[in-house]
Protein backbone atom coordinates (compact mmCIF):
# COMPACT_ATOMS: atom_id res chain seq x y z
CA UNK A 1 0.00 0.00 0.00
CA UNK A 2 0.90 3.29 -0.76
CA UNK A 3 2.52 5.84 1.97
CA UNK A 4 -1.35 6.77 3.42
CA UNK A 5 -2.16 7.39 7.35
CA UNK A 6 -5.18 5.70 7.92
CA UNK A 7 -5.35 7.90 11.04
CA UNK A 8 -4.54 11.32 10.25
CA UNK A 9 -4.42 14.60 12.62
CA UNK A 10 -3.66 17.87 11.51
CA UNK A 11 -0.14 19.11 12.51
CA UNK A 12 -0.89 22.42 13.29
CA UNK A 13 -3.91 24.01 15.20
CA UNK A 14 -7.42 24.25 12.95
CA UNK A 15 -10.17 26.50 12.22
CA UNK A 16 -12.85 25.52 9.77
CA UNK A 17 -13.72 28.79 8.02
CA UNK A 18 -17.06 27.54 6.20
CA UNK A 19 -19.57 25.31 8.54
CA UNK A 20 -23.70 25.38 8.34
CA UNK A 21 -25.33 24.30 11.72
CA UNK A 22 -28.77 22.85 12.17
CA UNK A 23 -31.10 22.23 10.42
CA UNK A 24 -32.64 22.15 7.04
CA UNK A 25 -35.80 22.65 5.56
CA UNK A 26 -35.54 20.45 2.23
CA UNK A 27 -33.45 17.64 3.48
CA UNK A 28 -32.00 15.96 6.43
CA UNK A 29 -28.94 15.83 6.74
CA UNK A 30 -26.07 13.92 8.53
CA UNK A 31 -25.37 16.25 11.12
CA UNK A 32 -27.37 18.93 12.40
CA UNK A 33 -26.75 19.25 15.96
CA UNK A 34 -23.95 21.21 17.94
CA UNK A 35 -23.17 17.68 19.15
CA UNK A 36 -22.39 16.20 16.37
CA UNK A 37 -20.20 19.04 14.71
CA UNK A 38 -18.23 18.92 17.66
CA UNK A 39 -17.82 15.16 17.23
CA UNK A 40 -17.08 15.46 13.59
CA UNK A 41 -14.58 18.29 14.38
CA UNK A 42 -12.71 16.09 17.42
CA UNK A 43 -12.58 13.16 14.79
CA UNK A 44 -10.43 15.14 12.17
CA UNK A 45 -8.63 17.45 14.56
CA UNK A 46 -10.49 20.95 13.95
CA UNK A 47 -10.33 22.93 16.86
CA UNK A 48 -12.73 25.55 15.89
CA UNK A 49 -15.18 26.23 13.58
CA UNK A 50 -16.95 29.28 12.21
CA UNK A 51 -20.32 28.18 11.55
CA UNK A 52 -23.75 29.82 10.09
CA UNK A 53 -27.56 28.59 9.77
CA UNK A 54 -28.91 27.22 6.96
CA UNK A 55 -31.87 28.56 8.16
CA UNK A 56 -30.94 32.10 8.11
CA UNK A 57 -29.43 31.71 4.20
CA UNK A 58 -33.01 29.91 3.41
CA UNK A 59 -35.98 31.69 5.73
CA UNK A 60 -34.77 34.50 7.65
CA UNK A 61 -31.93 35.93 8.68
CA UNK A 62 -32.95 37.25 11.92
CA UNK A 63 -34.75 33.95 13.12
CA UNK A 64 -32.03 32.06 11.85
CA UNK A 65 -29.14 34.05 13.79
CA UNK A 66 -31.10 33.76 16.50
CA UNK A 67 -31.37 30.15 16.33
CA UNK A 68 -27.83 29.55 15.73
CA UNK A 69 -26.99 31.40 19.40
CA UNK A 70 -29.36 29.21 20.75
CA UNK A 71 -27.99 26.21 19.48
CA UNK A 72 -23.96 27.08 20.14
CA UNK A 73 -25.16 27.77 23.94
CA UNK A 74 -22.33 29.75 24.39
CA UNK A 75 -19.83 26.90 23.20
CA UNK A 76 -16.40 29.15 22.31
CA UNK A 77 -15.34 26.33 19.80
CA UNK A 78 -17.58 27.44 17.61
CA UNK A 79 -17.64 31.04 15.80
CA UNK A 80 -21.08 32.33 14.85
CA UNK A 81 -21.30 33.98 11.39
CA UNK A 82 -24.22 36.32 11.06
CA UNK A 83 -26.17 36.10 7.55
CA UNK A 84 -27.53 39.51 6.20
CA UNK A 85 -29.96 39.88 3.70
CA UNK A 86 -29.14 43.61 2.53
CA UNK A 87 -32.38 43.47 0.03
CA UNK A 88 -34.86 42.97 3.35
CA UNK A 89 -32.43 43.67 6.39
CA UNK A 90 -32.82 46.84 8.18
CA UNK A 91 -28.77 47.87 8.15
CA UNK A 92 -28.65 49.54 11.78
CA UNK A 93 -31.11 46.25 13.51
CA UNK A 94 -28.53 44.54 12.03
CA UNK A 95 -25.72 46.36 12.92
CA UNK A 96 -26.84 46.07 16.76
CA UNK A 97 -27.41 42.91 16.75
CA UNK A 98 -23.92 41.59 15.64
CA UNK A 99 -22.38 44.28 17.98
CA UNK A 100 -24.49 42.85 20.86
CA UNK A 101 -23.71 38.95 20.19
CA UNK A 102 -20.18 40.02 19.77
CA UNK A 103 -20.36 38.80 15.88
CA UNK A 104 -16.89 38.27 13.96
CA UNK A 105 -17.90 37.75 10.64
CA UNK A 106 -21.10 38.55 8.24
CA UNK A 107 -22.64 36.15 5.31
CA UNK A 108 -24.21 36.65 2.29
CA UNK A 109 -25.93 35.34 -0.19
CA UNK A 110 -26.94 37.36 -3.33
CA UNK A 111 -28.74 34.31 -5.38
CA UNK A 112 -30.84 32.23 -2.67
CA UNK A 113 -32.04 35.98 -1.61
CA UNK A 114 -32.62 37.10 -5.18
CA UNK A 115 -30.74 39.97 -5.15
CA UNK A 116 -27.36 40.97 -7.41
CA UNK A 117 -24.37 41.56 -5.65
CA UNK A 118 -23.75 44.96 -6.98
CA UNK A 119 -22.99 48.30 -5.30
CA UNK A 120 -26.34 49.87 -5.36
CA UNK A 121 -27.78 47.05 -3.35
CA UNK A 122 -24.96 46.43 -0.90
CA UNK A 123 -22.49 49.40 -1.06
CA UNK A 124 -23.96 50.91 2.44
CA UNK A 125 -23.70 47.31 3.87
CA UNK A 126 -19.89 46.88 2.66
CA UNK A 127 -19.17 50.38 3.86
CA UNK A 128 -20.63 49.12 7.95
CA UNK A 129 -18.54 46.52 7.13
CA UNK A 130 -15.42 47.42 6.27
CA UNK A 131 -15.89 50.44 9.42
CA UNK A 132 -16.72 47.13 11.98
CA UNK A 133 -13.38 45.86 10.85
CA UNK A 134 -15.62 42.86 10.27
CA UNK A 135 -14.91 40.23 7.14
CA UNK A 136 -17.52 39.14 4.80
CA UNK A 137 -17.93 35.78 4.10
CA UNK A 138 -19.61 35.46 0.14
CA UNK A 139 -21.58 32.63 -1.31
CA UNK A 140 -20.51 32.81 -4.76
CA UNK A 141 -23.41 29.77 -6.13
CA UNK A 142 -24.29 31.39 -9.19
CA UNK A 143 -23.33 35.00 -8.77
CA UNK A 144 -21.93 37.06 -11.29
CA UNK A 145 -17.51 37.22 -11.11
CA UNK A 146 -18.49 40.41 -13.11
CA UNK A 147 -20.25 42.13 -10.82
CA UNK A 148 -18.37 41.09 -7.26
CA UNK A 149 -15.17 42.62 -9.67
CA UNK A 150 -16.80 45.99 -10.29
CA UNK A 151 -18.44 45.92 -6.85
CA UNK A 152 -15.29 45.24 -4.06
CA UNK A 153 -13.24 46.87 -6.62
CA UNK A 154 -15.24 50.08 -4.33
CA UNK A 155 -14.74 48.83 -1.69
CA UNK A 156 -10.35 48.20 -1.17
CA UNK A 157 -10.33 48.15 2.28
CA UNK A 158 -12.45 45.58 3.14
CA UNK A 159 -12.02 42.07 3.90
CA UNK A 160 -13.87 39.61 1.48
CA UNK A 161 -13.87 35.58 1.55
CA UNK A 162 -15.62 34.00 -1.65
CA UNK A 163 -16.87 30.92 0.14
CA UNK A 164 -16.98 27.23 -1.87
CA UNK A 165 -15.30 28.45 -5.20
CA UNK A 166 -15.57 25.08 -7.56
CA UNK A 167 -12.40 23.76 -8.74
CA UNK A 168 -14.73 24.48 -12.36
CA UNK A 169 -14.25 28.29 -11.16
CA UNK A 170 -10.89 28.55 -11.37
CA UNK A 171 -10.95 30.03 -14.74
CA UNK A 172 -12.21 33.60 -13.52
CA UNK A 173 -11.46 32.89 -9.44
CA UNK A 174 -7.66 33.03 -9.73
CA UNK A 175 -7.80 36.21 -12.11
CA UNK A 176 -9.74 37.75 -9.43
CA UNK A 177 -7.88 37.03 -6.87
CA UNK A 178 -4.66 38.96 -8.77
CA UNK A 179 -6.97 41.69 -9.35
CA UNK A 180 -8.25 42.69 -5.36
CA UNK A 181 -5.87 42.30 -3.07
CA UNK A 182 -9.08 42.17 -0.08
CA UNK A 183 -9.97 39.50 -1.46
CA UNK A 184 -9.35 35.94 0.52
CA UNK A 185 -10.28 32.39 -0.72
CA UNK A 186 -12.21 29.12 1.31
CA UNK A 187 -11.27 25.71 -0.51
CA UNK A 188 -13.88 23.54 0.31
CA UNK A 189 -14.90 22.77 -2.95
CA UNK A 190 -11.62 24.04 -4.71
CA UNK A 191 -11.08 20.24 -5.31
CA UNK A 192 -9.15 20.17 -8.46
CA UNK A 193 -6.36 18.85 -9.56
CA UNK A 194 -3.33 20.75 -8.03
CA UNK A 195 -5.56 23.78 -6.51
CA UNK A 196 -4.01 24.24 -3.78
CA UNK A 197 -0.78 24.40 -5.85
CA UNK A 198 -2.24 26.73 -8.05
CA UNK A 199 -3.30 29.06 -5.05
CA UNK A 200 0.10 29.13 -3.64
CA UNK A 201 1.33 30.61 -7.05
CA UNK A 202 -1.39 33.02 -7.17
CA UNK A 203 -1.78 34.72 -4.38
CA UNK A 204 0.82 33.16 -1.82
CA UNK A 205 -0.09 31.50 1.66
CA UNK A 206 -1.92 34.56 3.32
CA UNK A 207 -5.01 34.93 1.01
CA UNK A 208 -6.86 31.61 0.84
CA UNK A 209 -8.09 29.66 4.11
CA UNK A 210 -9.02 25.94 5.21
CA UNK A 211 -13.03 25.50 5.04
CA UNK A 212 -15.08 22.31 4.82
CA UNK A 213 -18.28 22.91 4.02
CA UNK A 214 -19.34 20.62 6.42
CA UNK A 215 -22.27 18.81 6.60
CA UNK A 216 -22.56 19.14 2.92
CA UNK A 217 -18.79 18.18 2.50
CA UNK A 218 -16.93 15.92 4.41
CA UNK A 219 -14.84 17.89 7.38
CA UNK A 220 -11.45 16.09 6.62
CA UNK A 221 -10.51 15.60 2.89
CA UNK A 222 -9.61 18.93 2.31
CA UNK A 223 -7.39 19.38 5.54
CA UNK A 224 -5.72 15.91 4.09
CA UNK A 225 -5.17 17.48 1.17
CA UNK A 226 -3.34 20.87 2.63
CA UNK A 227 -0.76 18.16 4.49
CA UNK A 228 0.27 16.36 1.56
CA UNK A 229 0.67 19.55 -0.86
CA UNK A 230 4.33 20.07 0.51
CA UNK A 231 3.26 23.38 2.30
CA UNK A 232 5.76 24.88 5.38
CA UNK A 233 4.98 24.60 8.80
CA UNK A 234 4.19 28.66 8.64
CA UNK A 235 1.98 28.35 5.64
CA UNK A 236 0.00 25.35 6.69
CA UNK A 237 -0.43 27.09 10.23
CA UNK A 238 -1.86 30.60 8.27
CA UNK A 239 -3.90 28.66 5.80
CA UNK A 240 -5.94 25.97 8.51
CA UNK A 241 -6.12 28.90 11.45
CA UNK A 242 -3.82 31.72 11.10
CA UNK A 243 -5.39 33.57 8.21
CA UNK A 244 -8.85 33.31 9.56
CA UNK A 245 -7.62 34.58 12.95
CA UNK A 246 -6.29 37.55 11.77
CA UNK A 247 -9.50 38.51 9.48
CA UNK A 248 -11.68 37.84 12.51
CA UNK A 249 -9.30 39.52 14.90
CA UNK A 250 -8.74 36.79 17.07
CA UNK A 251 -5.69 36.62 19.69
CA UNK B 1 -6.65 19.43 -20.17
CA UNK B 2 -3.61 19.20 -17.41
CA UNK B 3 -1.92 15.24 -18.60
CA UNK B 4 1.89 15.60 -17.97
CA UNK B 5 2.31 11.99 -16.74
CA UNK B 6 5.23 13.54 -14.73
CA UNK B 7 2.99 16.28 -12.80
CA UNK B 8 0.20 13.18 -12.59
CA UNK B 9 2.88 11.10 -11.02
CA UNK B 10 4.34 13.81 -8.83
CA UNK B 11 0.30 14.27 -7.33
CA UNK B 12 0.13 10.52 -6.96
CA UNK B 13 3.41 10.49 -4.57
CA UNK B 14 2.09 13.03 -2.40
CA UNK B 15 -0.88 11.15 -2.02
CA UNK B 16 0.03 8.15 -1.45
CA UNK B 17 -1.21 6.44 -4.70
CA UNK B 18 0.91 3.50 -5.88
CA UNK B 19 -0.82 2.56 -9.25
CA UNK B 20 -3.83 4.28 -10.83
CA UNK B 21 -5.84 3.47 -13.59
CA UNK B 22 -5.86 5.62 -16.45
CA UNK B 23 -8.32 6.34 -19.32
CA UNK B 24 -8.86 8.59 -22.19
CA UNK B 25 -12.54 9.00 -23.32
CA UNK B 26 -12.69 12.46 -24.94
CA UNK B 27 -11.72 11.70 -28.51
CA UNK B 28 -14.73 10.65 -31.06
CA UNK B 29 -12.35 8.49 -32.45
CA UNK B 30 -11.33 6.31 -29.90
CA UNK B 31 -8.38 4.33 -31.35
CA UNK B 32 -7.01 8.28 -30.59
CA UNK B 33 -7.78 7.95 -27.04
CA UNK B 34 -6.21 4.65 -26.25
CA UNK B 35 -2.80 5.21 -27.87
CA UNK B 36 -2.57 8.19 -25.53
CA UNK B 37 -3.42 5.68 -22.63
CA UNK B 38 -0.76 3.58 -24.25
CA UNK B 39 2.01 6.10 -24.24
CA UNK B 40 1.15 6.89 -20.66
CA UNK B 41 1.50 3.65 -19.27
CA UNK B 42 4.63 1.99 -21.94
CA UNK B 43 6.01 4.84 -20.77
CA UNK B 44 5.87 4.11 -16.55
CA UNK B 45 4.16 0.42 -16.43
CA UNK B 46 4.97 0.31 -12.76
CA UNK B 47 2.62 3.30 -12.38
CA UNK B 48 -0.40 3.48 -14.76
CA UNK B 49 -3.02 0.55 -15.97
CA UNK B 50 -4.59 0.37 -18.86
CA UNK B 51 -7.86 1.09 -19.70
CA UNK B 52 -9.82 1.21 -22.79
CA UNK B 53 -12.95 3.27 -23.77
CA UNK B 54 -14.84 2.60 -27.16
CA UNK B 55 -17.29 5.03 -28.31
CA UNK B 56 -21.03 4.13 -29.16
CA UNK B 57 -21.13 6.32 -32.04
CA UNK B 58 -19.26 4.05 -34.58
CA UNK B 59 -20.34 0.15 -33.69
CA UNK B 60 -18.56 -0.59 -36.80
CA UNK B 61 -15.34 -0.32 -34.86
CA UNK B 62 -16.06 -0.84 -31.34
CA UNK B 63 -15.46 -4.73 -31.28
CA UNK B 64 -12.39 -4.54 -33.32
CA UNK B 65 -10.96 -1.80 -30.79
CA UNK B 66 -12.14 -3.84 -27.70
CA UNK B 67 -10.13 -6.27 -29.41
CA UNK B 68 -7.17 -4.50 -29.92
CA UNK B 69 -7.66 -2.71 -26.59
CA UNK B 70 -7.91 -6.30 -24.88
CA UNK B 71 -5.64 -8.43 -26.61
CA UNK B 72 -2.60 -5.92 -28.03
CA UNK B 73 -2.43 -3.11 -25.57
CA UNK B 74 -2.86 -5.37 -22.52
CA UNK B 75 -6.10 -2.52 -21.25
CA UNK B 76 -6.76 -4.08 -18.04
CA UNK B 77 -11.09 -2.38 -18.03
CA UNK B 78 -13.11 -0.58 -20.13
CA UNK B 79 -14.63 2.50 -18.92
CA UNK B 80 -17.81 4.17 -20.95
CA UNK B 81 -19.10 7.70 -20.77
CA UNK B 82 -22.56 8.63 -21.57
CA UNK B 83 -22.95 11.82 -20.49
CA UNK B 84 -20.50 13.23 -22.19
CA UNK B 85 -21.74 10.93 -25.53
CA UNK B 86 -25.01 11.52 -25.06
CA UNK B 87 -26.02 8.27 -24.82
CA UNK B 88 -27.64 6.51 -21.91
CA UNK B 89 -26.07 3.69 -20.54
CA UNK B 90 -28.82 1.56 -21.97
CA UNK B 91 -28.77 2.74 -25.30
CA UNK B 92 -28.82 -0.56 -27.72
CA UNK B 93 -25.89 1.33 -29.53
CA UNK B 94 -24.28 -0.49 -26.38
CA UNK B 95 -25.01 -3.71 -26.51
CA UNK B 96 -22.96 -5.05 -29.14
CA UNK B 97 -20.14 -3.61 -26.91
CA UNK B 98 -21.42 -5.03 -23.69
CA UNK B 99 -21.87 -8.19 -24.79
CA UNK B 100 -18.38 -8.71 -26.40
CA UNK B 101 -17.31 -7.69 -22.68
CA UNK B 102 -19.96 -10.09 -20.96
CA UNK B 103 -18.28 -12.79 -22.97
CA UNK B 104 -14.94 -11.51 -21.52
CA UNK B 105 -15.76 -11.22 -18.40
CA UNK B 106 -14.25 -7.55 -18.54
CA UNK B 107 -14.85 -4.96 -15.61
CA UNK B 108 -16.74 -1.78 -17.31
CA UNK B 109 -16.91 1.17 -15.14
CA UNK B 110 -19.22 4.03 -16.68
CA UNK B 111 -20.10 7.59 -15.21
CA UNK B 112 -22.92 7.32 -12.93
CA UNK B 113 -24.42 10.03 -11.41
CA UNK B 114 -27.80 11.86 -10.38
CA UNK B 115 -27.44 15.59 -9.06
CA UNK B 116 -30.31 17.19 -11.25
CA UNK B 117 -33.49 15.94 -12.74
CA UNK B 118 -32.57 15.80 -16.09
CA UNK B 119 -29.14 14.08 -15.14
CA UNK B 120 -30.64 10.66 -15.99
CA UNK B 121 -28.52 9.11 -19.19
CA UNK B 122 -26.99 7.21 -16.12
CA UNK B 123 -29.15 7.12 -13.12
CA UNK B 124 -27.84 4.28 -11.15
CA UNK B 125 -30.54 2.08 -10.94
CA UNK B 126 -30.49 2.16 -15.31
CA UNK B 127 -27.21 -0.91 -14.43
CA UNK B 128 -29.39 -2.81 -12.29
CA UNK B 129 -30.80 -4.31 -15.73
CA UNK B 130 -27.72 -4.24 -17.22
CA UNK B 131 -26.18 -5.85 -14.20
CA UNK B 132 -28.59 -8.88 -14.78
CA UNK B 133 -28.43 -8.96 -18.51
CA UNK B 134 -24.31 -9.15 -19.13
CA UNK B 135 -23.86 -10.80 -15.21
CA UNK B 136 -19.84 -11.72 -16.33
CA UNK B 137 -19.07 -7.79 -16.37
CA UNK B 138 -18.02 -6.86 -13.25
CA UNK B 139 -20.04 -3.05 -13.40
CA UNK B 140 -18.21 -0.20 -11.53
CA UNK B 141 -20.23 2.93 -10.70
CA UNK B 142 -18.06 5.84 -11.52
CA UNK B 143 -19.01 8.58 -8.52
CA UNK B 144 -21.19 6.30 -6.77
CA UNK B 145 -24.09 8.72 -8.18
CA UNK B 146 -21.88 11.80 -7.28
CA UNK B 147 -24.58 14.07 -5.34
CA UNK B 148 -26.41 11.82 -2.06
CA UNK B 149 -29.16 10.83 -4.02
CA UNK B 150 -27.45 9.22 -6.44
CA UNK B 151 -25.27 7.71 -3.76
CA UNK B 152 -28.74 6.55 -2.87
CA UNK B 153 -29.58 4.65 -6.06
CA UNK B 154 -25.76 3.50 -6.07
CA UNK B 155 -26.07 1.68 -2.93
CA UNK B 156 -29.42 0.24 -4.07
CA UNK B 157 -27.99 -1.19 -7.57
CA UNK B 158 -25.24 -2.83 -5.90
CA UNK B 159 -27.78 -4.38 -3.24
CA UNK B 160 -29.84 -5.68 -6.22
CA UNK B 161 -26.65 -7.11 -7.79
CA UNK B 162 -23.75 -8.39 -6.60
CA UNK B 163 -21.49 -7.57 -9.97
CA UNK B 164 -21.85 -3.81 -9.22
CA UNK B 165 -19.74 -2.14 -7.30
CA UNK B 166 -19.37 1.52 -6.39
CA UNK B 167 -16.32 4.11 -6.85
CA UNK B 168 -15.49 6.93 -4.46
CA UNK B 169 -14.23 10.33 -6.59
CA UNK B 170 -16.65 13.60 -6.80
CA UNK B 171 -16.64 17.23 -6.08
CA UNK B 172 -19.66 16.92 -4.06
CA UNK B 173 -18.53 14.56 -1.03
CA UNK B 174 -20.95 15.07 1.45
CA UNK B 175 -19.85 14.53 4.88
CA UNK B 176 -20.59 10.64 5.73
CA UNK B 177 -20.70 9.63 2.14
CA UNK B 178 -18.01 7.03 2.04
CA UNK B 179 -19.45 5.53 5.23
CA UNK B 180 -22.96 4.94 3.92
CA UNK B 181 -21.28 3.80 0.48
CA UNK B 182 -19.58 0.68 2.55
CA UNK B 183 -22.67 0.30 4.81
CA UNK B 184 -24.53 0.21 2.03
CA UNK B 185 -22.58 -1.96 -0.76
CA UNK B 186 -20.45 -3.77 1.57
CA UNK B 187 -16.31 -2.62 2.31
CA UNK B 188 -15.18 -5.21 -0.35
CA UNK B 189 -17.81 -3.74 -3.13
CA UNK B 190 -16.22 0.33 -3.04
CA UNK B 191 -12.68 0.94 -4.53
CA UNK B 192 -11.11 4.37 -4.41
CA UNK B 193 -10.77 6.68 -7.34
CA UNK B 194 -9.56 10.06 -7.48
CA UNK B 195 -10.95 11.61 -10.86
CA UNK B 196 -7.10 13.00 -11.32
CA UNK B 197 -6.43 15.59 -13.36
CA UNK B 198 -10.07 17.15 -12.92
CA UNK B 199 -9.84 16.51 -9.53
CA UNK B 200 -6.51 16.34 -6.60
CA UNK B 201 -5.56 12.59 -5.62
CA UNK B 202 -4.90 14.22 -2.09
CA UNK B 203 -8.49 15.37 -1.24
CA UNK B 204 -9.52 12.59 -2.74
CA UNK B 205 -7.94 10.09 -0.79
CA UNK B 206 -8.62 12.57 2.08
CA UNK B 207 -12.19 11.54 2.41
CA UNK B 208 -11.09 7.97 2.71
CA UNK B 209 -8.56 8.75 5.67
CA UNK B 210 -10.32 10.69 7.31
CA UNK B 211 -13.71 9.05 7.51
CA UNK B 212 -14.78 6.53 10.49
CA UNK B 213 -14.39 3.39 8.69
CA UNK B 214 -11.93 0.85 10.49
CA UNK B 215 -8.69 0.37 8.90
CA UNK B 216 -8.75 -2.69 7.29
CA UNK B 217 -12.22 -1.38 5.38
CA UNK B 218 -9.83 1.54 4.41
CA UNK B 219 -7.49 -0.79 3.19
CA UNK B 220 -9.77 -2.28 0.89
CA UNK B 221 -11.39 0.61 -0.68
CA UNK B 222 -8.07 2.00 -0.84
CA UNK B 223 -6.36 -0.76 -3.02
CA UNK B 224 -6.89 -4.22 -1.74
CA UNK B 225 -11.05 -4.14 -3.99
CA UNK B 226 -9.10 -3.07 -6.96
CA UNK B 227 -6.06 -5.56 -6.91
CA UNK B 228 -8.61 -8.49 -6.59
CA UNK B 229 -11.15 -6.97 -9.34
CA UNK B 230 -8.42 -6.18 -11.66
CA UNK B 231 -6.56 -9.48 -11.26
CA UNK B 232 -3.53 -7.85 -10.29
CA UNK B 233 -0.87 -9.22 -7.81
CA UNK B 234 -0.88 -8.54 -4.37
CA UNK B 235 1.65 -5.39 -5.22
CA UNK B 236 -0.83 -4.04 -7.49
CA UNK B 237 0.92 -5.33 -10.90
CA UNK B 238 -0.43 -6.65 -13.57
Amino acid sequence: MGEVDLNFRPDVPVIDANIALGRRHNRRVKVDTLEGTLKAMAHVGVGRALAYSPHAATFDSRDGNDLLIETIAGDERILPQFVCNPSYDDMDAFASYVKEHGGRAVRMIPPLHRYPFVDWIVGDWLDWLTGEGLPLLLSIEEVDPVAIYSTLEKHPDLAVVLCEVKYSDATWALPLLRQLQNLHMEISRFVGSGGVDKLMTTVGDQRFLFGSRFPDSQMGAQLYNLHRCGLSTESLTAICAGNLERLLGLG
Amino acid sequence: MDDDPVRFISIMDAAGVDRACINCIFHGDARRGNDVVTRFTSEHPDRFIGVGFVTPHYPEEAIGELERCFDVLGMRSLKVYPTYFERPIDDLAYMPIFEWCDSRGIVVMSHSSWVFDIDVLTLPTRFIALAKRFSNIRWVLAHSGNAPRGNVLAVEAAQACPNIYLETATSFADHGAIEFLVEGAGADRVVFGSDSPLLDSRTQIGRILTSTLPDDAKAKVLGLNAIRLLGLDSAGRG
